[in-house]
């Protein structure tokens, strides 16, 4: 009876609490079966029925099967506790910086994402480099993620890093190295700090910063691949010891002796830039280009792009120089000198030069990549003939990108092994173990040296000789500035905070703030959260900034130089008179040899001297000429036999085709190395030539070192002449028969020519029996059974090419060419038209113009495609299987006469086809087509059936055979590239390169370019945020914005105003294969030569 | 079956078969414990199986870069493969269906072998395929099903798609006519076993009790068979063939391919009937129902189709150059000429030369020469494949992507490994089931058996017949 006090009831019956309610009451919702349950004592058993038992049994496989199936690595993704203004996730940060490394220099924009540098780009308010790139800066970023840096400091023992015994453990800490450094350090000691070419006016700073504490410090700048001899000549001709400012542009007739100027002299970005603004023909009707005489053994970038080559070993260099510098004084009234004479055919050829140069007058250039005094001399002597200094030359704007002075390192090495140098320190990139002639020199005298310090930031050969590695930051994490020309400033900047210090190492440390530390200086504040920094702040402020009178505000100035990067100074006028020696000159130059066989030796643009070898994606680009990775390649020359076959020297290497290549066993002065050889058009006869930079023993240390024991290293075969100068030939060498074979021999393109000729041994042109016409070489070496050289390719409508004097002809060939592909298109089953107007014109319709003219095959762009579509590694053993992955490849064809022949480069990438032969052959519709005109392509939905790729009349579809990318459902199935320790691409650090915006393709799927789709989205959003319509230059693909010459254009040929449209206009184009009717969307100008056929003979 | 008889016909049955004596000669080998050759067969047979499931994990493990494939040349030994065991197929189809519109009774001889041999190759050129997928656990995406990815289905102009299609309703109703034609004879077998023996035979035999509705039902059934079959032994290697002439790849696309592919199909087809017959024949102690007639008459067939694809070939060659298209010329002088020329002589020498051989009588009824020429064949036809494949697709447009192409142990394995898979399955089945249809030849055994037509039949045939019959009776 307590319910009586509820406040609330229901009807007389609740308040009574009469039993028949409360039954009712209690039935009317539904049973509680849980409390009832538990209520029961029964539910307290523990007996389980059968029934139960199912139960239990059906849950816990359910419950295990989800569990397990769902067991994926956790990965976390930590927000942002406090945003960092400046990140926005999924919206990409760009700084302006430099690219430097040594004398290497590029004015870049850094890409980062949510903090992470991914990718270079060139930074167009540059005056230097003009918003081009070259393969090496846009690699850069990817040796910021190498493993193989060092986490911090390391005391060097026998040879090997002191490194806790657990890989996990950090090493000593700065201040204890520091300590002993410093205790090291006596006021009075002999110091010489080891460099090669430094190009930042601050690091000057730091380093006489130093030298007053320490007065007996020298700095010795030396460059593996010299210069010195030009700096030797312009001091000896007009006091400066400065590499001058060439103009390329300006010059109508350029002569190089043996200067790689597009592809790895001095400054290859800014000269290339500048040659092909003389080069391009914008108006058929005014064409009117420059003309190329390149005077060389081997073929080199340069070369390859010249009108015309004249072959002389490298030992007649000299004389071919003295040739044409009388030549020249004979027409100019100047006295003649007397040195070594040349053969009579090529003293003809050096004749038609001069008459070139003299009609030139002052547009002309001569340059020489000699490293012989007496040569730049007369080189420098023949442009004052020619009147070439303050037009084509000048020296306001003078480089500084080579400052190594060969001589100084020869003292340095003298006064190391006379053990009068107390301390060495070898600034990062010099790697003087390994690239001296003089190497093992270095090491005797290395030994005898108290105190040796080196900052390389990835233990090299060098470092592993000094008592302490004090590794420096990767230029991305640094603060430093750059000097590039006289007056042309550039800053420096970190985008990144350096990557071991924030995992808890030690951790990298800029080489100047080190130096400064140890010399204690006052200069450095301490105090400052980043004492560098302000360092460079002031050296700026009291020295840069004082050179420019826009900004009153020192910190306006630099915010603004920050920004942009850049600063350009005003130029100072600077006039010279040339007072060479010319008859001394001419004594100096090198003597022709009397050998029957010569070796050049060149540097090679992706490797460079050897600072690179860690670099995979540098390593896997294809030299632009040989076409080979992962090595360095004796070139031997070609030769006609005259039949139906191609013969080499010591018959090397007849069968490349089959992916083999021969071994020889070559020996320079007594010295010998096992080379693989490869065939090389345009090798001058009795000569060979090989790469430096290969043949690294040490690239890294922690676990990978990818660049080691790649090719072959030469520079113990180089020489010294006279004057202290390094030379970059030999005359004494020997080539053996093969002796072995190269198993995984990895060239990525082996056919070379696309219709040449032969002379005779007359000089004559062979002619064809049957029609008169100059025999094609290419057709009659097909009836060589199961070779098949070339045949037939002439006609092919892939390279059209001609000379700029019978321009007309070759507009009227192409003309006839497409109308009769044209007529043949016409028969067509896909309705062509009808697309066009119902999809292809309404919105966007994607092109690309490609200049071939403009193009030098330099690979920026296959190296910034890499980069920005996270196109894998694969390998050496991967590539010699053809299963090279890039997205865009740079085919190289030869034509013209077989031995010395003509070269167009074809960047070769999807075409983006509009009838395209891959997408209907796909069965599963994973490769489509968008309205915008792309042709694109479903990862997630290809099975892999390869297909597409044996039907694209192209071949740039890229199959991942093995598991490249760690991207694959199984997981230890990955690829190696050069015996890592952890596979190169399961290496989470390099992994922080990848661009985030584009897949990680797994196994077993198809690949190809897909014309940069994330920067025509990123570009159409923007546009839409900012409710605009697009515009021209909006969206860029990663070749175009990589390419320091513009040959690539890309854009919306729907907009008729946009650059791509108007460069479709151009008479000299064409398609690839037009008459396959694919309707692709790259265009192609015609390759467009200025050959002298007075030189040809 | 009262049709009329030529005496010129030559026996087709020898050795005065009964109708009992066929049963017996046939179930035979059923019954007995295998012999030793057999059963070192069999192991070498599950050795190379063996092979193949390692290969096949191996391909799949590590991935298609297993295989020596490259950028240039998608496609090597596995569709060659794919293309050689579909092509094989089709002489069980032609005898089964074609002949038999043709009313060629010498095929009651010989298509049981060919029609299990039909289902053991496209077993084996079935996986090829599924393997050479870069990605085979997602295989299923080239079935239309229906899914949840919005409108995303399967490319209807894909003629993968069509192979898709064409060869599972090939395999389908191939295995479908082979094992109705069982029935009867399953049943045969079972009636003559005890145990369990019996009972395995009684299930797949479907309760055969031989009424005249079974028989009734059997008959038409086996026609309507028949009759989808037909069109397929056309349409099967006409669709294959697509593949490559859809395409735009010079040497792949021209319009001669379908009907030269399925004249190499049944070339290869009988070529590799016959290499199966002449062992087993032997083996088998069948020589009195394969007779050196079937041996001949299918020598004829490989003849006339040897010559149609030497005259394909030809034309080809012709039409390159007749056509004035660089890139057609090239593709053909380089598979004469280019590095692979070897396999073009292998094909020429093999396929076209080697079976004029069988112009002469002789040699067509030479078991020895028609084993030789089998084997020949059947390699001659694998390097055509190869050929239109690999040479075709290693230098086609651009000079620049030109490559070469040898297969690595794995694809080697696998090749071999699917040989293994044929003969495990074809030596199971010969052991199993009859290998020649006891039902369908006793059909032909009044007008075709040599007692009623051969050297020693009776004149009369009529009275003979009744006598015949009457002792059979007695057995």
């Amino acid at each position: 009876m307590k319910d009586q006090n509820k406040a609330v009831w229901i009807g007389v019956e609740h308040l009574q609490n009469d039993p028949a309610f409360q039954q009712v009451s209690n039935s009317e919702f539904v049973e509680l079966p849980l409390i009832e349950q538990l209520s029961e004592e029964s539910a307290l058993s523990t007996e389980s029925s059968r029934r139960d038992f199912l139960k239990y049994l059906g849950f816990g496989i359910g419950a295990a099967t989800i569990a397990a199936s769902c067991e994926i690595p956790v990965k976390k993704a930590i927000p942002y506790v406090v945003k960092p203004d400046t990140i926005v996730p999924g919206i990409a940060t760009y700084y302006a910086s430099s690219f430097v490394q040594g004398g290497d220099y590029c004015a870049v924009l850094v890409k980062t994402r949510e903090g992470r540098p991914i990718k270079i780009e060139g930074n167009s308010l540059s005056k230097v480099t003009m918003g081009g790139t070259s393969a090496r800066a846009q690699a850069s970023v990817l040796s910021l993620y190498d493993t193989s840096r060092l986490d911090g400091p390391y005391l060097v023992k026998e040879g090997k890093l002191d490194r806790p015994r657990n890989k996990r453990e950090a090493g000593p800490s700065w201040e204890q190295i520091d300590k002993e450094i410093s205790g090291k350090l006596k006021p009075d000691a002999n110091i010489r700090i080891l460099a090669n070419t430094i190009l930042s006016p601050t690091t000057k700073k730091a380093i006489a910063d130093f030298t007053t504490k320490f007065p007996n410090t020298k700095v010795v700048m030396y460059d593996p691949v010299s210069s010195s001899a030009i700096l030797e000549a312009n001091q000896a001709c007009f006091a400066q010891a400065v590499i001058p400012g060439y103009h390329f542009d300006r010059a109508r007739v350029i002569v190089s002796f043996d200067a790689d100027f597009l592809g790895t002299w001095i400054s290859p970005i800014e000269f290339a830039a500048q040659y092909v603004q003389g080069r391009r023909i914008p108006d058929i009707l005014k064409a009117d280009i420059s003309r190329h005489i390149q005077v060389e053994s081997h073929m080199s970038l340069t070369g390859s792009n010249a009108d015309n080559r004249i072959l002389v070993k490298p030992s007649e260099q000299g004389a071919a120089i003295v040739a044409l510098y009388n030549e020249i004084a004979a027409a100019s009234n100047a006295a003649r000198v007397t040195g070594p004479q040349l053969d009579a055919k090529k003293t003809t050829k050096i004749k038609e030069v001069a008459k070139e140069l003299l009609a030139a007058g002052g547009s002309s250039l001569v340059v020489s990549g000699s490293n012989n005094q007496g040569e730049q001399i007369l080189i420098n002597a023949i442009n004052n003939l020619l009147g070439n200094y303050g037009n084509t030359i000048t020296f306001n704007d003078a480089s500084l990108q080579r400052q190594g002075m060969d001589r100084d390192v020869r003292t340095l090495v003298r006064e190391m092994n006379a053990g009068s140098v107390n301390a060495l320190f070898v600034m990062d990139g010099a790697n003087p173990a390994y690239d001296l002639p003089d190497a093992e020199q270095f090491k005797n005298g290395l030994a005898k040296v108290g105190l040796k310090v080196s900052f390389a930031g990835v233990a090299n050969e060098t470092a592993l000789l000094c008592d302490y590695v004090t590794p420096t930051h990767h230029y991305l994490e640094s603060w430093s500035d750059a000097e590039a020309k006289r007056g042309h400033y550039s800053l420096i900047q970190p985008t990144i905070a350096p990557l071991f210090a924030a995992l808890g190492r030690p951790g990298t440390r800029q080489a100047e703030e080190s130096l400064l530390r140890w010399a204690a200086a006052e200069t450095l504040d301490l105090t400052a959260e980043q004492p560098y920094l302000e360092f460079l702040k002031n050296n700026w402020k009291d020295t840069i900034s004082r050179q420019q009178s826009s900004f009153v505000m020192f910190e306006a100035f630099w915010d603004s130089a920050l920004h942009d990067g850049v600063f350009a100074a005003p130029q100072i006028d600077i006039q010279v008179a040339f007072s060479g020696d010319v008859a001394a000159a001419a004594a100096k130059v090198r003597k022709p040899a009397a050998t029957e066989l010569e070796i050049a030796f060149f540097e090679t643009v992706n490797m460079g001297a050897g600072q690179y070898a860690a670099n995979p994606w540098l390593q896997e680009m294809p030299d632009p000429v040989t076409r080979c990775v992962w090595g360095n390649y004796l070139a031997v020359p070609v030769k006609w036999d005259g039949n139906n076959d191609f013969t080499s020297l010591n018959n090397l290497n007849g069968n490349e085709i089959y992916s083999e290549a021969d071994k020889a066993e070559v020996t320079v002065d007594g010295k010998k190395e096992l080379c693989t050889v490869i065939r090389q058009f345009g090798q001058m006869e009795g000569s060979v030539s090989l790469a430096v930079g290969y043949g690294r023993r040490a690239t890294g240390e922690m676990g990978r070192a990818l660049g080691n024991k790649v090719g072959v290293n030469v520079y113990p075969w180089l020489s010294v002449d006279a004057d202290g100068n390094t030379q970059y030939y030999a005359t004494s060498v020997s080539v053996s028969n093969a002796v072995d074979k190269d198993k995984e021999f990895a060239c990525v393109q082996y056919h070379h020519t696309m219709g040449v000729t032969a002379r005779g041994d007359n000089g004559e042109l062979v002619k064809d029996d049957a029609t008169g016409k100059p025999l094609n070489v290419d057709e009659k070496a097909i009836m060589s059974l199961g070779s098949g050289f070339q045949g037939g390719l002439t006609n092919r409508s892939i390279i059209y090419q001609g000379n700029v004097k019978t321009l007309e002809g070759l507009v009227e060939h192409i003309k006839e060419k497409r109308e009769e592909a044209a007529h043949l298109n016409e028969q067509t089953l896909y309705p062509f038209e009808e697309y066009k107007k119902e999809f292809y014109e309404q919105g966007h319709w994607w092109a690309m113009h490609i200049d071939l003219n403009a193009c030098t095959g330099c690979g920026a762009c296959q190296v910034a495609c890499t980069a920005e579509n996270n196109v894998p590694v694969v390998g050496k053993r991967e590539v010699h299987r053809h299963h090279e992955m890039p997205w865009i490849r740079i085919d190289r064809y030869f034509y013209g006469d077989y031995e010395n022949p003509n070269v167009v480069y074809q960047p070769m990438m999807c075409q983006h086809c509009d009838n395209a032969p891959c997408e209907n052959v796909c069965p599963v519709a994973a490769t489509n087509h968008s309205s915008e005109g792309l042709n694109q392509m479903t990862y997630n939905r290809c099975i892999g059936t390869r297909y597409c790729a044996n039907n694209c009349p192209y071949k740039v579809r890229r199959f991942n055979w093995l598991d490249y990318t760690t991207a694959d459902l199984f997981g230890i199935n990955e690829n190696y590239v050069n015996g890592e320790d952890l596979p190169f691409a399961a290496d989470n650090l390099m992994r922080m390169v990848l661009n985030p915006d584009v897949t990680v393709r797994s196994r077993g799927v198809i690949e190809k370019c897909s014309f940069c789709v994330q920067r025509i989205q990123e570009g159409k959003l923007t546009a839409k945020r900012e409710g605009r319509k697009l515009v021209d230059g909006d969206v860029k693909s990663a070749c175009q914005t990589a390419c320091p010459t513009g040959a690539i254009v890309f854009g919306d040929r729907n907009n008729k105003e946009s650059m791509v449209s108007k460069r479709i206009e151009n008479p000299l184009n064409y398609l690839v294969l037009e008459e396959v009717n694919t309707q692709s969307s790259v265009f192609y100008a015609a390759r467009v030569n200025n050959r002298n056929e007075a030189l040809d003979a | 079956m009262s049709a009329p008889v030529s005496p010129i016909r030559e026996p087709l049955i020898e050795g005065g078969k009964t109708y009992h004596q066929i049963t017996e000669d046939i179930c035979a080998p059923t019954e007995r414990v295998p012999s030793m050759a057999w059963i070192i067969a069999f192991m070498v047979a599950v050795a190379c199986l063996t092979l193949y499931i390692f290969c096949v994990g191996w391909t799949i493990w590590v991935g298609i870069g297993s295989w020596d494939l490259n950028r240039t040349i998608g496609w090597g030994w596995d569709i060659t493969n794919f293309v050689w065991w579909v092509g094989i197929g089709h002489a069980g189809t032609l005898i089964s269906a074609i002949l038999l519109l043709f009313r060629q009774r010498w095929r009651t001889g010989v298509n049981r072998a060919a029609e299990a041999m039909t289902i053991f190759a496209v077993m084996c050129a079935g996986q090829f395929p599924l393997i050479h997928m870069g990605r085979l656990w997602l295989g299923f995406f080239i079935f239309p099903y229906p899914n949840t990815r919005g409108p995303l289905w399967v490319n209807f102009n894909s003629p993968l798609l069509w192979d898709v299609f064409a060869i599972s309703t090939y395999f389908t109703v191939s295995l479908l006519f082979w094992y109705t034609g069982l029935v009867p004879d399953l049943a045969t077998v079972r009636d003559r076993a005890t145990g369990l023996r019996r009972k395995i035979y009684n299930y797949f035999s479907f309760g055969w009790t031989g009424s005249a509705k079974h028989w009734q039902r059997w008959e038409s059934l086996s026609l309507v068979l028949a009759g989808l079959s037909t069109p397929l032994v056309l349409s099967v290697h006409t669709i294959v063939s697509f593949d490559f002439a859809t395409s735009v790849i010079p040497g792949w696309h021209t319009t001669i391919f379908p009907p030269y592919f399925v004249a190499g199909a049944i070339f290869s087809g009988f070529a590799m009937v016959q290499t199966l017959m002449v062992i087993t024949r032997k083996v088998h102690g069948l020589q009195e129902y394969v007779t050196l007639q079937h041996i001949e008459s299918m020598n004829k067939v490989i003849l006339l189709t040897g010559t149609i694809v030497g005259v394909a070939y030809l034309t080809e060659l012709f039409i390159a150059w007749y056509s004035g298209y660089v890139y057609e010329q090239f593709a053909f002088a380089n598979r004469v000429l280019g590095p692979y020329w070897w396999s073009y002589v292998g094909m020429m020498t093999c396929n076209v030369l080697s079976p004029q051989l069988f112009w002469f009588k002789k040699m067509r009824r030479s078991l020895f020469w028609t084993f030789v020429m089998s084997i020949f064949v059947n390699i001659g036809m694998w390097f055509e494949r190869f050929v239109i494949i690999a040479t075709t697709l290693a230098r086609d447009y651009l000079p620049s992507s030109w490559s070469y192409y040898t297969p690595t142990w794995v694809e080697i394995g696998l090749f071999v490994g699917t040989l293994g898979l044929f003969f495990t399955l074809f030596l199971i089945f010969a052991r199993v089931a009859p290998v020649v249809a006891i039902a369908e030849i006793k059909s032909i055994l009044k007008v075709a058996g040599d007692q009623y037509i051969g050297p020693n039949a009776k004149h009369h045939h009529h009275e003979q017949e009744t006598t015949t019959k009457s002792t059979d009776t007695h057995h």
